[in-house]
């Protein structure tokens, strides 16, 4: 069952809410767009965030699912003092289009609760925290619902209530978890947190006493840069897909270069071989006093060592690897591709271009569906000549040209893709019939006729195709 | 040269064929085919269908299976020559679907050479010929010789013409001659695009996904003979020998010939001889002073036309199993068309005694000679208990001898546009809204202007294009179902008359059949069903000391007079709001009119416009007047001896049948398929041909063409809604005696529906409401003094007062009834405290903790906070005490006593509605009184003093809410305030504007104007004011943060 996960303002106002049958919502308001929770992404997303955090305290924790801790012990002053600092945070995260709140209190706990539960944005002193908890409901602790349901149905709506009850009997009822949390909350226990380190970048950088300029100092750095940031690769077995290379001027302009691999690599030559042809591209200005190089695409791969006994053997892949880099370096990405099978009737789109060093993903050319080399982008009329209703044609002419047909195969009936039409559109007559046919002079020949006779519009002859 | 195509698949291979088992033989036929083979994958579901088709038009059609097999076996066509072949062609698709899951059969090869004997088979070939197929192929020839062809297809592919030639010399190797087969997946190339979209369902992909798995043209239709050797132009005998093989079957299914149990009849008696005995024993219990004449007359009449048509077995098996429920003191009550007769009110099948004024419904009218088919009786069971009796049939006759039938599941508009859209690729909103546009089971397809009101366009090729697919799925069946409780017994193996799969239940088995399949065929079906009522009947019966519901005393006038008030809550069948409203302008004063009553309120008849034609009538208002045929056509009164009874306005489905036969001159033959076209799948059957052939017999015949027009838009409202009257008579018997009970004992019938819950329309809270209005006095369960069971404990204890309903434990919600029991013990053997409770009945703190929230600890001076709190103080889980016994004396240490909040009663109120679903300390709406009448809102039971047309408010709790399939969009909403209930009629414009208030609410205002009419009151709504979010007031005393599901009581939602 489909429930609601999240809902915005304009439907909140509808009276819609979160965990509400989705089924049940759009029934409600006609219309409801929904799309699919992602739950993956949006802790990723948490993450990302998390990191960003990272300007404003180096210790940042995930408090899953929807909020983050930061801890901002010694760090305020720096943007005078806490309020400002919230300020900033709840304003930056705006403007990212993040609506966000936030508190700040003496334990992760109590600036949690407040943060989620308080009217607004709340400063709360070292020691202020039970005063500040007590208006708010037990729920800020974030128990177990239905603990947390029970307790109120004590009658202990707020968090002043529980806290003045002794401490032996709310532990006898509610397990010791009720109590650690209003401790936690109240300061008198302290909370283990678990602070994200953002991972290293995979970047280097090689910064000059004297700036540089010249062309080949420049394919110089280029070389020594990439042999930095491979043997780094190299230790940690992986491979990168995409390179940056950034040169940064004294102006303080940054001119950027990237290239990509085929498959995810860490030969520091090979690079720097497809960054050779873009360097004088570069203009380097006053000189060059920084250069960085950042892998992208990073992923793990093997020891390139390879066995002995393979001896000097190179798979199919990695042999014309280089080349295709080189093609797509110079060409695009566009211009270097393989055809590869797709699963579709209509010859027009059982074809599919995938990049050149893409693992195959269908099991190949089927033999009973025999396609040409060369399949024209458009069919050309031809005029044959068959017999009725579906004998493959006895001579054809094309582009002017007379064909007696030798040997013939077919018809091969394909139905046109209703799907594709207004459903009045498709009729049974609606049928491509392919025939291989093979003239005297042992040319092959694609063809087709479209429709059949009998079959309201008299068909038409076409030539789709060259074996 | 004449072909038979022998390798087609209906659309009982489910989400593969695209054509209808009938639309096949219909096809078959036009096309002169010599027979048509009916082969689905593994099933034999859709052959009964096919061949009733083919019995109808003149079309020989071939019963078989397509097996295919799970270890790699190529696939075999198989059709049984004689009757024996088709007992092992249907034991081996038992076998494998025994082995599997509902609705799969895992078959192995061995399987098939063990059930060979008497198969032609037709192998079909894999894709690729390669060797192990050849091997297999040749293995099959050797052991079956004579009996094993291969089929070839032209499916129009690149390689058609070489894949034959390579067939026909393995063939020839193998010793399998080739046989033409088309591979039929639909009976015209115009399903292609269906036959694409249950491919992608099937698949679980949308269109543009399914790529290679849809079929490249649309060839795999039936085709002409000509044609067939057209494609098979060089392999004429391949043609030639499917002829050939369908001359080498004998089998029909017709030679399923029924034989009935054996078990019923003891040992060196006739069945006859021993019904009768049954029967005239039966007659001297129910008529102990002495059996009147005219109950003995009819008992020979209708035993000599059970045995005129061979039916005794019939009544001795539903009396076998009606006897032992009785035995176990389970209620049950038949009905169907021969539960009407003496025999079975002799017999205790019935408690309607037939020899009652206006019962004069002859039985042979029912059984006639005509119709031959057996006799239909259903008996309704206690819900409760019925499971019991299940278990009895299959413990007499055996599993391999009884089984349940089979439901087809259809497709609905709603699924078939699911299914569509997800097929097409349209987004999950646009299904949905699609979707929603259908309200109810069942529409006409999908109008424009419902798409229109979704939002969408229905021009838009996409919209288009699904629903015109969707309309084409319509009635297709999706899978099979177990049927509710018809069971088909036989005297030989079950599983050799039809294959027998497994339910998703355990230990539940049905057969591949349903209901129509048996009937087409003849076999013997008992509808062991089940009724909440009987359970509440037989509960207040119990608390009475009646034995039986024929002794409640008869036509109790007091009874007709509380009915005629609508004063029906909780009585059978007459409690909806519907029926409410037309009893007081029925005003039933006799048994009859409840029977009307019954019938006159379903959709059939409010569609066919029945409804104010028979009240005007019946009021006086309108004349009764019946329509006579030309002189020369027959007796003026023809009309008025068919529909004399029910004022000239047909109501039951036996009317409709004898209108036809009577005044439009159908042969009873026809008149049967007219039920049948009705009954089943009415808006995609046949109907209309039925509809001209009536008007036109009806316009011979000298009646006036309108009239006659009117007379079949009512048969038609019926569809299969219509309600025999077999079945009305045993129903509103149910509706006296539950009205009766109430009437007379209002305790114990509330008692008695509530230890019944969950059942019938209308929710505990509203039950004891209605007792309460009925001056029961009702008071709380109580762990001192509730049994399980709601209970009338007599007040004073010594007895003499009226006593009072006391509210069970099993009110309690999350309360286990092993727990209670204990509880029940603890406390007779003298346990006076919590602690004392809890120890001796050995109570988990969770049960604890479900009494004392539901304040059932009253009795010893707690309320609900108290009592909670002194349950969860008291030691942690109770299983470690038993090794610190002095820790579980009073739980632990001494504890000071803690100042808990006080709790307003709002909040009691509304604890009480969350564990209890009902509160008697006060109606959450009385604590909503100022700010209703700060809304103008009035009392529910003050409508009562407003004129017809005023403006008015009012306010409650929504308890039920209908859209009605056959009100044209109009949702009536009945509120519950703390004076009573009011009824709301939202129209549509009105629903469209406030669809949100009107569909979700639960604390509602509504602000309209009275409509009165009799007794009858409503108040029609213009708007409304939500106020569901206010009653978390009732707990907080302040207005909820934020929006949840804020609900007392879940209103009870029918569309």
């Amino acid at each position: 069952m489909r429930r609601l996960a999240a809902i915005d303002g304009a439907a909140a106002a509808l009276g819609l809410f979160v965990g509400q049958k989705a089924a049940d919502a759009s029934a409600l308001a006609p219309g409801l767009v929904t799309a699919d929770a992602e739950p993956e992404a949006d802790s990723a997303a948490l993450v990302a965030l998390a990191d960003w955090c990272c300007r404003f305290s180096p210790a940042v924790a995930i408090d899953a699912p929807d909020g983050l801790v930061l801890d901002i012990t010694g760090v305020a002053h720096l943007w005078w003092g806490e309020g400002a600092m919230v300020a900033d945070l709840l304003r930056r995260l705006e403007s990212n289009g993040l609506t966000a709140r936030a508190s700040v209190a003496g334990n992760p706990a109590a600036a949690g609760a407040l943060a989620r539960f308080a009217p607004g944005p709340t400063l709360v002193a070292e020691g202020g925290e039970a005063e500040a908890l007590a208006p708010l409901p037990v729920t800020a602790l974030r128990l177990e619902a239905p603990v947390a349901a029970q307790i109120v149905r004590l009658g202990l709506t707020t968090i002043g209530r529980l806290a003045a009850l002794p401490r032996a009997a709310l532990t006898r009822r509610f397990g010791a978890e009720v109590v650690t949390r209003l401790d936690q909350a109240l300061g008198k226990s302290r909370q283990a947190l678990v602070f994200r380190r953002p991972p290293t970048p995979w970047l280097a950088r090689l910064a000059f006493a004297e700036p540089i300029s010249a062309p080949e100092d420049l394919a110089r750095v280029t070389a020594d840069i990439a042999a930095l940031i491979c043997a780094r690769l190299e230790t940690e077995g992986r491979g990168a897909g995409r390179f940056e290379l950034t040169f940064h001027r004294l102006d303080g302009k940054a001119i950027p270069l990237a290239i990509g691999l085929a498959i995810p690599g860490r030969d520091p030559r090979a690079i720097a071989r497809l960054f050779a042809p873009m360097l004088e591209t570069v203009d380097p200005g006053f000189g060059i006093e920084v250069v960085t190089l950042a892998a992208m695409a990073v992923e793990r791969r093997g020891q390139s060592q390879r066995r002995l006994e393979q001896g000097g053997e190179v798979p199919v892949e990695e042999g014309v690897a280089p080349l295709v880099d080189r093609l797509v370096n110079r060409l695009g990405d566009e211009a270097v591709w393989r055809a590869e099978p797709h699963p579709s009737h209509a010859p027009e789109r059982a074809v599919m271009r995938r990049p050149a060093l893409s693992p195959s993903a269908s099991a190949g050319w089927s033999r009973d569906r025999p396609r040409p080399l060369r399949l024209f982008r458009r069919p050309e009329p031809i005029e044959a000549m068959a017999p009725i209703p579906d004998d493959p044609p006895v001579f054809f002419r094309w582009r002017g040209v007379h064909h007696r047909v030798r040997l013939a195969e077919g018809p091969e009936r394909l139905a046109e893709e209703w799907w594709r039409r207004p459903l009045e559109d498709d009729r049974p007559s609606r049928v491509r019939d392919y025939y291989r046919v093979e003239d005297e002079s042992g040319a092959r020949f694609w063809l087709f006729r479209a429709g059949l006779y009998g079959g309201g519009d008299p068909p038409k002859w076409w030539l789709h195709g060259l074996f | 040269m004449i072909y038979a195509e022998l390798q087609t698949t209906t659309n009982y291979d489910f989400l593969r064929g695209a054509s209808h088992p009938g639309e096949l033989v219909l096809a078959a036929k036009a096309l002169g085919h010599a027979a048509i083979g009916i082969a689905d994958r593994n099933t034999l579901a859709g052959v009964v269908r096919a061949w009733s088709q083919g019995k109808a038009i003149g079309q020989r059609v071939l019963a078989g299976a397509r097996l295919v097999f799970a270890d790699g076996t190529p696939e075999v066509i198989c059709y049984p020559i004689d009757r024996e072949a088709w007992g092992r062609l249907t034991r081996l698709l038992t076998v494998g679907q025994r082995r599997s899951r509902k609705g799969e059969c895992h078959l192995l090869a061995q399987d098939l050479s063990a059930h060979a004997e008497g198969q032609l088979m037709l192998v079909v070939p894999p894709e690729r010929l390669e060797s192990p197929f050849e091997s297999r192929l040749r293995d099959l020839a050797r052991d079956h010789p004579g009996q094993v062809w291969l089929l070839a297809s032209r499916g129009y592919g690149a390689r058609d013409l070489k894949r034959l030639a390579r067939l026909n010399a393995l063939a020839q190797r193998c010793g399998a001659p080739m046989v033409a087969g088309n591979d039929v997946l639909y009976h015209g190339p115009e399903r292609r695009a269906l036959q694409d979209v249950l491919t992608c369902v099937r698949e679980g992909c949308t269109i543009t996904e399914a790529g290679l798995r849809l079929e490249a043209n649309a060839e795999r239709h039936l085709k002409a003979s000509a044609e067939m050797a057209r494609l098979f132009a060089d392999y004429p005998e391949a043609v030639a020998r499917t002829a050939e093989i369908a001359d080498r079957v004998t089998f029909d299914l017709s030679q399923l010939k029924y034989e009935y149990p054996r078990e019923p009849v003891p040992p060196g008696k006739t069945a006859i001889a021993h019904l009768r005995d049954l029967a005239w024993a039966g007659a001297a219990w129910r008529y102990p002073a002495a059996i009147p004449e005219k109950v003995g007359a009819l008992l020979n009449a209708e035993l000599a036309l059970i045995e005129e048509l061979d039916y005794p077995n019939y009544f001795l098996t539903v009396h076998d199993i009606v006897h032992w429920a009785r035995s176990q003191g389970i209620l049950c009550q038949g009905r169907g068309s021969a539960a009407n007769s003496v025999v079975c009110f002799c017999l205790g099948v019935t408690s309607v005694d037939p020899t009652e004024p206006d019962h004069d419904m002859l039985f042979a009218r029912f059984i006639s000679r005509e119709r031959d088919e057996p006799p239909d009786i259903d008996v309704d069971f206690e819900h409760e208990r019925r499971e019991l009796v299940m278990q009895y049939v299959y413990e007499r006759y055996g599993r391999a001898r009884a089984a349940i039938c089979a439901t087809v599941i259809h497709y609905r508009p709603r699924s078939a546009i699911r299914d569509v859209g997800k097929a097409l690729g349209l987004t999950e909103d646009v299904t949905a809204a699609l979707a929603g546009t259908v309200w109810g089971s069942w529409g006409d397809g999908l109008p424009d202007e419902h798409i229109r009101q979704a939002g969408l366009d229905p021009a838009s090729p996409d919209i288009r294009r699904a629903t015109t697919l969707a309309t084409e799925l319509l009635g297709f069946p999706r899978h099979l179902s177990q049927h509710v409780g018809g069971f088909v017994l036989t005297e030989r193996r079950l599983d050799e008359t039809v294959p027998i799969g497994n339910g998703a239940m355990k230990d539940r088995t049905f057969i591949e059949w349903d209901k129509d399949d048996i009937d087409a065929l003849g076999l013997m079906k008992v509808d062991v069903l089940a009724l909440g009522m009987l359970t509440a009947i037989k509960r207040a019966m119990d608390i009475l000391g009646i034995a039986d519901m024929a002794d409640i005393p008869r036509e109790d006038p007091a009874v007709y007079e509380m009915l005629s008030r609508a004063d029906s809550v909780g009585v059978f069948q007459v409690e909806s709001r519907a029926q409410m409203s037309m009893l007081p302008r029925m005003k039933p004063n006799r048994f009859y009119d409840l029977v009307i009553e019954v019938a006159i309120v379903r959709p059939g008849p409010i569609q066919g416009d029945m409804v104010h034609p028979y009240l005007r009538r019946r009021e006086g208002i309108e004349k009764v007047e019946f329509p006579k045929p030309s002189p020369e056509h027959g007796p003026p009164d023809e009309l008025e001896r068919v529909l004399g009874k029910t004022k000239g306005v047909p109501l039951f489905q036996e009317q409709a049948m004898r209108l036809a036969i009577e005044a439009a001159k159908f042969t009873p033959e026809e008149a049967n398929g007219l039920r049948r076209a009705m009954a089943t799948f009415r808006h995609y059957g046949d109907v209309g041909v039925y509809g001209a052939k009536f008007v036109e017999g009806m316009t011979r015949r000298g009646y006036d063409p309108a009239f006659a027009q009117r007379c079949f838009k009512q048969i038609e409202g019926f569809g299969s809604y219509g309600f025999p009257e077999s079945h009305a008579i045993s129903f509103a018997k149910l509706v006296y005696v539950s009205a009766w009970i109430k009437c007379r004992h209002p305790d114990v019938f509330c008692a008695a529906l509530l230890n019944s819950q969950p059942m019938g329309f209308y929710q505990p809270a509203q039950l004891v409401r209605d007792a309460r209005e009925h001056g029961v006095e009702v008071r709380e369960a109580d762990v001192m003094w509730s049994g399980w069971d709601c209970e009338i404990e007599p007040d004073p204890p010594s007895g003499a007062g009226k006593g009072f309903l006391r509210l069970g434990l099993r009110q309690i919600r999350g309360l286990r009834q092993d727990e209670a029991a204990r509880l029940i013990a603890a406390r007779k053997a003298g346990a006076r405290t919590l602690s004392d409770l809890a120890r001796i009945a050995d109570l988990s703190r969770q049960a604890l903790e479900f009494l004392a929230e539901a304040d059932a600890f009253r009795s010893l001076g707690l309320d609900r906070r108290a009592a909670l709190w002194a349950v969860k103080g008291m030691a942690p889980e109770r299983r470690v005490e038993a090794d610190a016994p002095l820790l579980a004396l009073m739980g632990a240490p001494a504890e000071n006593a803690v100042d808990l909040p006080a709790m307003a009663l709002s909040a009691h109120v509304a604890e009480d509605y969350r564990t209890t679903s009902l509160s008697l300390k006060a109606h959450p709406c009385r604590f909503f009184r100022p700010l209703l009448n700060e809304l103008g809102a009035v009392t529910a039971v003050s409508l009562r003093d407003r004129r017809d047309g005023a403006r008015v408010a009012v306010g409650g709790l929504v308890l039920i809410r209908q859209r009605p399939g056959t009100a044209k969009g109009i949702v009536f909403i009945t509120l519950e305030d703390e004076t009573g209930s009011a009824n709301v009629v939202v129209w549509k414009d009105v629903f469209a504007a406030n669809r949100r208030e009107a569909m979700s609410a639960a604390f509602l205002v509504v602000h309209g104007r009275m409509q009165k009419a009799g007794e009858v009151i409503h108040v029609v709504a213009e708007r409304f004011t939500d106020l569901s979010g206010r009653l978390g007031e009732l707990r907080t005393g302040a207005p909820a943060l934020r929006a949840s599901e804020p609900r007392l009581l879940k209103s009870r939602d029918f569309h």
